[in-house]
């Protein structure tokens, strides 16, 4: 119970009047001579018993009426549960449309089910409550109740990935700024475990968040990401095999490149992907890569798209990729470059991976003066100290410094390099202290740089040859001579993924399109696996302020924790009857 | 319209004069409204024999039966005097009081009473005497029908001062000593004693022959209770003293009242006594009416 002016509670203090009155106001009673004092004696010995439950009975009821009064100006609020109004309440509804809300689960769509629930939630708002709606944009929306009523009814899925965590605490923050007597959230989601593990809300006091309790989870697979290396795309899936049995079923992929090119036309592969190693509590990661035609496509861009068979959630299904193919790199290497690489080359030039030129040069120290060049350390020590005089002329913050210990390739963006032993090596190291240097490093030995990239300039910390490494060596020598000569030196258009509808938006530069965005919803709506009660409430305030309720009961509890009556008016109803009471205790004895 | 001083307000007749002139008035009124006398003396009549006992008179004897039977009878006769009357009259301080200021107090009440009674007795050639009392008896004018006994008996009322305690029993017991022979008496007072102790007096009078009147006096503010929201009553014979708070106690009061007016009666009534309760606020007239 809280009161709406608390401090007219120290009129409680009055309380004690009546007492006081009757312990201080004992003065002395005049004096009358009354010779039938023996009636008097007789009559107040039967009315004694009487007299003295009177007497406390009109104390009682004096003090009482008092404190009535008192409470009465106090304007106490109390909790009412059920019917009647509420006090005046800020409210965030929270409507969780992201791409998992447009999953079939029990025949029905999963954002309907929400929907039902927000409509009667927010139908009991009052015109004295301020109510807002976040969709999984994040973007609260203010308004009136039935402007928000015809936003929740267009509402369809979306694109974009809600984080329920900060959602809630944004809302919370926000309803608890309101100079209102309640303050509410309203969480309508299926309440994925994915949305609630990035920590907990950190929910003010006096903030009561309401959660929907999650529905029944559905197994479901989807793709997270498709990337087109080497002549291939890498398809990783996505999702969980809830009530599947937990057994993994390989899943058919289909890719399907250059749709809607009349002049290239559409290929079409396809690749089976079970569940690998890395799943944990039922989620799917896996992958599967298939083979590209790369050798008759044509240089250019190219749009791709993989897909699953339809499953419960269709949002993720299908995801576009985007990819460019580059012209033959033009190639010249320098007598130092050593025979392991003009072997490679000639094998490049032979499947037209290459031609020969001078746009990239491949030397053995000595720095060309082409925009591009790949840069093996001197054969000759002694001249280490001239080349990286050359290197810093040219403005490379990279240097040559002393041998490094041998040890194993290790790269991501070269996943043909991985493993493959190095015995003689320089460290590469920053220009100017020693340090590392700008640029990226593509691959490393034993954590240390081994083939860093700066502006067109490649360096190498081995130089190609079978007594440094044993990469010449290796099967994946020609395809690291084509990534270095076609991707590594030349510089890669960057393709970047983004959340929203899938479509592939390209950048450009003046003329020359230098990049792509691919859009897609993000791969962990694709696990619908729900929330445990226990992690909801942990997560979006903790169990004084959270509570998750099932369908049935989350209308009547909304704002019931701001539903309370001044109680003002029975208490002055109460204060008149006791003033009755007492007026007829005091005048029915007289 | 006349007005007759018998049913005027006690206190607007008492304020005409002594209470000579007001016995008076009171009475001439009283009679001009009877029809007939409401008491009656007694005949010079024969009314049996008894066996001659050693020390009788030797004219009440029967000489007829002697000479006839040869034994010897006396005489026996009814008084042969008017009704002897004692009135008896509470002097105890406790009659000194009065509840309002406009009203007579109980003692001049009761004599004014007392010599209305008087007068009307001894106009009727009633042997008439007075006693008053406290706790003690303090004026005794023996029952005559003189002239001038009246005149006696005011003075006697007058005489009186204000006492202390009663005692009425004592008073009561002394007077049986007094009448020796039967008649009416007739007590004035606000009975507050011992009920039993003056009922076990009374009811003596009651068995010695006498016809037994009392007059239960009392306030009007004695029968119902009030005053300020609380006060200490005093008992002015006893000192003993209550703090009550008038209003919350009246009820009871006045309960208390009803009670005991209806236990003097009821305990008159069982032995033969005359009982009325009269409160100073009555015309006198309506008080001597009650004997009728």
């Amino acid at each position: 119970m809280s009161f709406i002016h608390p401090l007219a509670l120290l009129g409680l203090a009055a309380a004690a009047i009546p007492a006081l009155l009757h312990l201080l106001q004992r003065r002395i009673p005049p004096e009358f001579d009354f010779p039938p004092v023996r009636y008097l004696s007789a009559a107040e010995r039967e009315s004694a018993r009487r007299l003295k439950l009177r007497h406390l009975l009109l104390l009682i009821l004096r003090t009482a009426l008092i404190v009535a009064i008192v409470l009465a100006a106090a304007r106490p609020l109390v909790p009412l549960r059920g019917g009647g109004a509420h006090q005046p309440t800020a409210a965030v509804f929270v409507l969780d449309n992201s791409p998992s809300s447009g999953a079939i689960v029990d025949g029905g769509l999963v954002l309907d089910r929400l929907r039902v629930v927000a409509r009667a939630s927010l139908g009991r708002t009052t015109p004295a409550d301020r109510v807002w709606l976040m969709l999984c944009d994040g973007v609260l929306r203010g308004g009136t109740r039935e402007a928000l009523l015809a936003t929740i009814d267009s509402t369809r899925p979306g694109w974009l990935r809600l984080d329920l965590v900060q959602a809630v605490e944004r809302a919370a923050r926000i309803v608890n700024a309101q100079p209102l007597v309640g303050h509410e959230v309203h969480v309508l989601s299926d309440l994925q475990r994915t949305a609630l593990v990035s920590g907990h809300a950190d929910v003010p006091a006096g903030v009561r968040v309401l959660a929907l309790a999650p529905g029944r989870g559905a197994p479901n697979r989807g793709i997270a990401t498709v990337t087109v290396s080497e002549g291939a795309a890498v398809v990783e899936l996505s999702g969980s095999l809830l009530g599947s049995g937990g057994t993994p079923q390989p899943v058919p992929v289909t890719i399907r490149i250059g749709a809607g090119r009349r002049d290239r036309g559409e290929v079409t592969a396809r690749g089976l992907a079970t569940a690998g190693s890395g799943r944990a509590g039922g989620a799917i990661r896996s992958a599967v890569t298939v083979s590209l035609p790369a050798q008759s496509l044509a240089p250019g861009w190219w749009l791709g798209e993989a897909a699953l068979e339809p499953d419960e959630l269709r949002a993720d299904d299908q995801r576009p990729f985007a990819w460019r193919v580059a012209p033959p790199a033009r190639v010249m290497a320098t007598p130092g470059a050593g025979s392991f690489v003009a072997a490679a080359l000639a094998v490049l030039q032979e499947g037209r991976r290459v031609v020969e030129g001078r746009e990239v040069v491949i030397s053995g120290g000595e720095l060309p003066t082409t925009p591009h060049a790949i840069l093996q350390p001197p054969a000759d020590p002694a001249l280490v100290g001239q080349a990286n005089r050359a290197l810093a002329s040219r403005g490379v913050p990279w240097r040559w410094g002393q041998l490094g210990t041998p040890g194993a390739l290790a790269s991501a963006e070269l996943p043909v390099l991985n493993g493959v032993p190095v015995v003689r090596r320089y460290r590469i190291e920053g220009a100017a202290s020693g340090e590392q240097g700008g640029g990226d490093v593509p691959a490393t030995v034993n954590g240390e740089p081994w083939l860093v990239r700066s502006a067109g300039i490649v360096l190498l910390g081995s130089r190609l040859d079978t007594t440094w490494t044993a990469l010449p060596a290796a099967p994946g020598f020609v395809p690291f001579v084509d990534a270095l000569v076609n991707r590594i030196v030349m510089g890669e258009a960057e393709v970047a993924a983004a959340e929203g509808a899938p479509r592939v938006e390209f950048r450009t530069r003046g003329t020359d399109t230098i990049g792509a965005t691919v859009f897609g919803p993000d791969p962990r709506e694709s696990d619908l696996t729900p929330a445990t009660i226990a992690l909801v409430t942990t997560a979006l305030g903790g169990k004084d302020r959270t509570a998750v309720l099932g369908a049935d009961r989350f209308a009547a509890e909304g704002f019931s924790g701001t539903r309370r009556a001044d109680a003002s008016g029975i208490l002055l109803l109460l204060a008149l009857l006791l003033a009755a009471a007492e007026l007829g205790v005091a005048t029915r004895t007289r | 319209m006349a007005q007759r001083l018998d049913l005027l307000d006690p206190a607007e007749v008492a304020r005409l004069g002594g209470i000579e002139i007001v016995a008076e008035g009171v009475v001439e009124g009283y009679l001009a409204g009877l029809h007939r006398s409401p008491f009656r003396g007694f005949s010079v009549e024969f009314t049996e024999h008894r066996a001659y006992q050693a020390g009788d008179e030797l004219k009440y004897l029967d000489w007829r039966i002697l000479g006839r039977s040869d034994r010897l009878f006396v005489k026996q006769f009814e008084e042969e005097t008017n009704l002897r009357s004692m009135i008896l009259v509470d002097a105890s301080r406790s009659m000194a009081w009065q509840g309002a200021p406009e009203r007579l107090t109980k003692r001049a009440y009761a004599d004014r009473l007392a010599a209305a009674l008087a007068l009307i007795l001894l106009r009727q050639r009633d042997a008439t005497g007075l006693v008053t009392f406290d706790d003690q008896v303090r004026q005794v004018i023996p029952a005559r029908v003189k002239t001038g006994q009246w005149t006696r008996i005011v003075r006697g009322l007058l005489d009186t001062p204000d006492g202390q305690g009663t005692a009425a029993d004592a008073a009561l017991q002394r007077l049986t000593a007094l009448l020796a022979r039967r008649g009416m008496v007739v007590l004035i007072s606000d009975l507050l004693f011992d009920r039993e102790l003056a009922l076990a007096a009374l009811r003596y009078l009651r068995h010695r022959g006498h016809q037994v009147v009392v007059f239960h006096l009392m306030d009007p503010a004695e029968v119902e209770l009030s005053g300020p929201p609380e006060v200490r009553f005093k008992d002015p014979e006893s000192a003993v003293s209550v703090v009550v708070r008038p209003r919350e106690l009246a009820r009871a009061y006045a309960d208390t009242v009803r009670r005991e007016i209806a236990a003097w009666r009821k305990a008159c009534r069982r032995h033969g006594i005359a009982y009325h309760h009269v409160q100073t606020d009555m015309p006198f007239g309506l008080a001597l009416r009650l004997l009728t």
